[in-house]
């Protein structure tokens, strides 16, 4: 799969690599008597790839903060609306999906193939049981291509030389990072991870994130959720709006820039009639 | 979750000897159509008001007693809420198949009612994963090939029963080609490979059908090589089938000599999961098993 110009790619000077080497102990064995954030999120968007231990730990989060749910949904659709806007407004045909998770329906490379066919996209998780669905299912007939990964996200040089192989690094490339960076706490740096990975996409390449937000949640939801922290499966780090904007430091946000992931780009009419609200921002940044 | 009758039967666990004139779907069907009406808080009186019937008839479709007719499951469906018109399509493809003669009425004195209820449920199914350690999943033999295993299996058939068992088999196979196939994704041990069954001719020719089967875009082969040892499809091979609507649950299909076990409820279903789930991460990849299988054509 490594290609020369993936091998150009390689940031071997970004922080996030340098550790990247001694990390191989990161892709979980499968366990499901341990609640695994793929299949919680599953279970939250209505699949049936989770098990009880996932279940458990999602009911406990919905007893203290029961729009949990609404947010995942609202996430999930944020996805396919944006992927929507790159494939189509943006003319985007290149994919590198971070955090694939469980496949349901509308994926990225479906929701793109759908308006540019030969949209090639290339999905990264470090779960191997969840990248095992996702060559499964989510597989491309015609004229486009998908490729699969088994990294972390810290792990930005192998994810790039990888990616080489289907993606052509000297087009434009869609980054998504959906429901990802939660994972990464502040000690691996998260800004210089997203970095690292935009500084290798060429100008008019865009990101596309969402993230947890520790400013729309009240003191005692999080405190509730805190008390969760030895329950849940791994760590878990909410960032302000700030925070987040500072993922795309030196990028032009598209309209209507950070929002809640509800309120970006809803078709007219199409808005969330109800009164729930979600706790994750959003953007979508074109690189200059 | 699970629960497919009402009262807390278990229709599915254990089932050797399935109800005698209520078939899976409706059962599927019928335990879907209750969950709906209750959880829209309406009374099985109101519900056969509906569709100009009395609380009975309810009572009759959701414990699958009776076949439905398609207009009054939607009617149903309208009446307890139900919008979203991929439920709806799912449950009214549920409704007429349910309905519909089976193909395989015809073959009725060769099959077993314990196999014609596995064969309503693969053609209801959205997705099949499973996991052989013996045969070629049927879906996937040639003609030879099916003939070879069938032969072993009824030794004193006659050659006339024979081509119809090859028949059923192959008949069976049009599930690939239909509108709207489901997704089959299945995992091999490399035994299933190396075994010539029919013969090396026929082998070979059996591995570059399968080369043509993972080509087709709902369809998923891996292979487990002896090289990763052991594994935890310990038991033999078994079938996961997983239904398009939210709320029906996975069932699992175990085939013994003489009957098959089918099992609904939570806890076993994901026992089956957990397995077929780690032989899934641990095999080959679909794209190295293609290059696997191209090489044991070539040594056998």
């Amino acid at each position: 799969m490594t290609s020369e110009k993936g091998a150009q790619m390689g940031t071997e000077e970004a922080p996030a690599q340098r550790r990247g080497g001694a990390r191989k102990a990161w892709p979980a064995t499968f366990d499901t008597s341990v609640a695994n954030q793929a299949r919680m999120y599953d279970y939250l968007l209505g699949g049936k790839d989770n098990y009880a231990a996932d279940r458990e730990a999602v009911d406990a989060i919905l007893t203290i903060y029961p729009e949990m749910a609404f947010t995942a949904r609202a996430n999930r659709a944020f996805l396919g609306r944006a992927v929507c806007f790159l494939a189509g407004d943006a003319g985007i045909r290149q994919f590198l999906d971070i955090g694939t998770g469980i496949p349901t329906a509308n994926n990225t490379h479906q929701v793109a193939q759908a308006i540019a066919p030969e949209s090639r996209v290339v999905y990264v998780d470090y779960d191997p049981i969840v990248l095992a669905h996702a060559r499964a299912l989510l597989t491309s007939d015609g004229a486009g291509a998908t490729d699969y990964i088994d990294a972390d996200l810290r792990d930005t040089g192998v994810i790039l030389s990888q990616a080489a192989g289907l993606l052509d690094f000297a087009k434009p490339v869609a980054v998504s990072l959906i429901a990802i960076l939660n994972a990464i706490p502040d000690d691996d740096d998260p800004h210089a991870i997203v970095a690292t990975l935009m500084d290798a996409v060429p100008s008019g390449s865009y990101l596309a994130l969402t993230h947890m937000a520790s400013d729309l949640l009240d003191r005692e939801t999080q405190d509730g959720l805190e008390g969760l922290r030895d329950r849940m499966p791994k760590h878990f780090t909410s960032r302000s709006r700030e925070e987040v904007a500072r993922f795309f430091a030196d990028m032009d946000l598209v309209e209507p820039g950070l929002v809640r992931v509800e309120e970006w780009r809803q078709q007219p009419g199409s808005a969330p009639d109800s009164a729930d609200r979600s706790s994750m921002w959003c953007g979508v940044g074109r690189k200059r | 979750m699970s629960t497919v009758a009402p009262d807390g039967e278990q229709p599915f666990s254990g089932l050797d000897d399935p109800p005698v004139d209520a078939t899976v779907l409706r059962m599927l069907l019928g335990g879907q159509l209750r969950r709906l009406r209750e959880a829209a808080g309406v009374t099985p009186e109101q519900a056969g008001m509906k569709i100009r019937g009395s609380r009975s008839k309810i009572s009759r479709m959701e414990t699958g007693k009776v076949g439905f007719k398609i207009r009054d499951v939607a009617d149903l469906l309208t009446v307890y809420g139900v919008t979203d018109e991929r439920q709806r399509a799912a449950l009214l493809s549920l409704a007429r198949q349910s309905k519909n003669p089976n193909w395989w009425t015809k073959y009725s004195d060769i099959l077993p009612d314990w196999f014609e209820t596995y064969l309503g449920l693969e053609s209801a199914a959205s997705t099949i994963r499973s996991f052989e350690i013996q045969w070629v999943h049927a879906l996937f033999q040639t003609g030879d090939y099916a003939r070879a295993v069938t032969e072993l299996g009824h030794r004193f058939a006659g050659a006339d029963e024979i081509e119809r068992r090859v028949g059923l088999r192959v008949q069976r196979q049009e599930l690939l080609t239909r509108p709207a196939p489901p997704r089959i994704w299945s995992v091999m041990d490399e035994a299933v490979l190396r075994r010539p069954v029919g013969g090396a001719a026929v082998m070979r020719a059996q591995l570059r059908h399968l080369i043509e089967v993972a080509a087709m875009p709902q369809v998923t082969l891996q292979v487990l090589p002896f090289t990763h040892g052991g594994h935890a499809g310990a038991t033999g091979s078994f079938t996961v089938l997983r239904f398009a609507e939210l709320d029906l649950p996975d069932v699992v299909y175990i085939e013994q000599l003489t009957s098959a076990i089918y099992l609904d409820q939570r806890a076993d279903v994901e026992h089956y999961l957990e397995v077929v789930d780690q032989l899934s991460g641990a095999a080959l990849t679909p794209a190295a098993t293609v290059r696997f299988i191209e090489q044991v054509a070539q040594e056998t």
